[in-house]
């Protein structure tokens, strides 16, 4: 099964303006989108909601990462998708261009978060992505106990269509 | 020399874009026949033909790569399709639908952009509120000749619909009259009035606005599109309708609006392998990689 993520390019491009400003002490920003879903025999496909960034304030200081978002940022998103019900997916940049990784941290922290989502949402698959400059990565978790999937293809759609997430 | 050579100005690697994308016909007479031969001519890669209809004698002027022989058969119109596309593009990855568009929804899900050559109201709405709710970039065509006094009007328009942007409904195409005519005239024999000059211009004119949307060879609006074809003056202009909607949001199809509502994941039935994950992610299997490793050389093994 592919799994695909298509979204409208002025929400890209607002969601990549607003994870490029910078922090008081984080170093990177983060957000997330919600997303609906439909399904059919040989792809699950995800379709961007919006995108809301994490409050200032919700960022908190680590000792062991700089900076994390606390509980409240994830108590705010898990409500904002109940109705309706969306797909909740964690999305933070990294600078440089090509297909972007997610860092070790990026992973085991993913790990820990994203299926703890499915308490509020099991309905909804659940992930993480990370975008470059001019690509992303996304992992999808289609239930708590379930391996991550990659996500095989994003697109976006506005005054082009365009089979990857740069920014039109 | 590549057969695409002469359409380079289209944009850098627009011959693997083109290749890589899947687009849908939905309705393959009069309007779809001309998409379909235009689309393999540009270097599309993917198509999904939808049509449950089979050619006849009152078909043929103007289905393009229609003919006497297929007449004779009842060939399906997806079957003539595939056979214009294929004389193009033997390389072409085809999926049939020949059925009506409403059953091949799983077929038209996964299409990077849908044209709609149907020639009712009601599918047209259908149709465009299915690709809307899958932010699927739609491209509509139409046209119809009206009977003024003692001569006759040939009229269309082609819209490229796209999320945000107006709709058939905002732009007047779409209205309760219109819908409540044809529920009325339902079953009526005989076809509207067709031929094929028009839906020729039409055609043309939506591959355009496909590949204007598709590579960058010229900046687009955004938004969508709406042209207007006067037929009997052989003119085609920018809808005023269009430009006075442009950048306001359609009431119709909320932006919100997307997906199945009734999607559960924990129904999800997984056909077939699932993609891997990639290893470099699985960071406890490496450090047990690793710890196994240290382990093995502190034995001796």
């Amino acid at each position: 099964m592919k799994i695909s993520i298509r979204i409208r390019s002025d929400t890209l491009r607002g969601m990549r303006a607003d994870l490029a400003r910078p922090h008081a002490h984080a170093w990177e920003r983060v957000g997330f989108m919600t997303t609906a879903a439909t399904a059919s025999s040989s792809e699950l496909l995800l379709l961007v909601r919006e995108y809301r960034p994490v409050a200032d304030e919700d960022y908190r200081r680590s000792t062991r990462v700089g900076a994390e978002i606390g509980s409240e940022a994830f108590r705010k998103a898990l409500q904002w998708a109940y109705q309706p019900k969306s797909a909740l997916i964690h999305i933070h940049a990294h600078h440089g261009t090509g297909k972007p990784n997610f860092s070790g941290t990026d992973f085991r922290s993913g790990r820990e978060f994203v299926p703890s989502f499915f308490a509020t949402l099991p309905r909804m698959p659940q992930g993480m992505i990370v975008l470059s400059d001019d690509s992303a990565t996304g992992l999808l978790w289609l239930g708590e106990h379930e391996t991550p999937l990659k996500v095989d293809h994003f697109s976006q759609s506005g005054s082009n269509y365009r089979r990857d997430w740069m920014v039109l | 020399m590549n057969w695409l050579d002469r359409q380079s100005f289209l944009g850098a690697d627009s011959d693997r874009h083109l290749a890589d994308l899947t687009v849908a016909i939905v309705g393959l007479g009069g309007g779809g026949s001309h998409v379909a031969q235009q689309l393999a001519h540009v270097g599309v890669g993917g198509f999904v033909l939808a049509d449950d209809d089979r050619i006849d004698e009152s078909n043929l002027n103007r289905l393009v790569g229609g003919t006497r022989k297929d007449v004779d058969f009842g060939a399906r119109k997806v079957d003539i399709a595939v056979r214009v596309i294929r004389a193009v593009n033997p390389n072409a990855r085809i999926d049939l639908a020949p059925l009506q568009w409403q059953e091949a929804a799983n077929q038209l899900k996964n299409c990077d952009v849908v044209f709609g050559c149907l020639d009712n109201v009601r599918g047209k709405d259908e149709l465009e509120a299915f690709c809307r709710r899958l932010l699927i970039p739609y491209i509509d065509q139409g046209m119809d000749v009206h009977s003024v006094g003692d001569h006759f009007l040939v009229a269309g328009q082609v819209l490229l619909s796209m999320s945000g942007g107006p709709c058939l409904r905002c732009l007047g195409i779409v209205t309760q009259e219109a819908l409540a005519a044809e529920g009325r005239n339902y079953g009526a024999a005989g076809g509207k009035p067709q031929v094929v000059w028009p839906n020729g211009v039409l055609a043309s004119t939506a591959v355009g606005l496909f590949v204007g949307l598709v590579t960058p060879w010229h900046p687009s609006l955004g938004g969508g599109e709406c042209l207007e074809y006067d037929g009997n003056a052989h003119t085609l202009h920018q809808s005023d309708r269009m430009a006075r909607l442009r950048g306001r949001p359609c009431p119709h199809h909320p932006v919100t609006e997307l997906g199945d509502p009734g999607f559960d994941v924990r129904r999800l039935v997984l056909a077939g392998p699932i993609a891997e994950i990639d290893s470099r992610y699985d960071v406890p299997n490496r450090w047990w990689v690793a710890l196994r490793r240290w382990l093995l050389m502190r034995i001796g093994a």
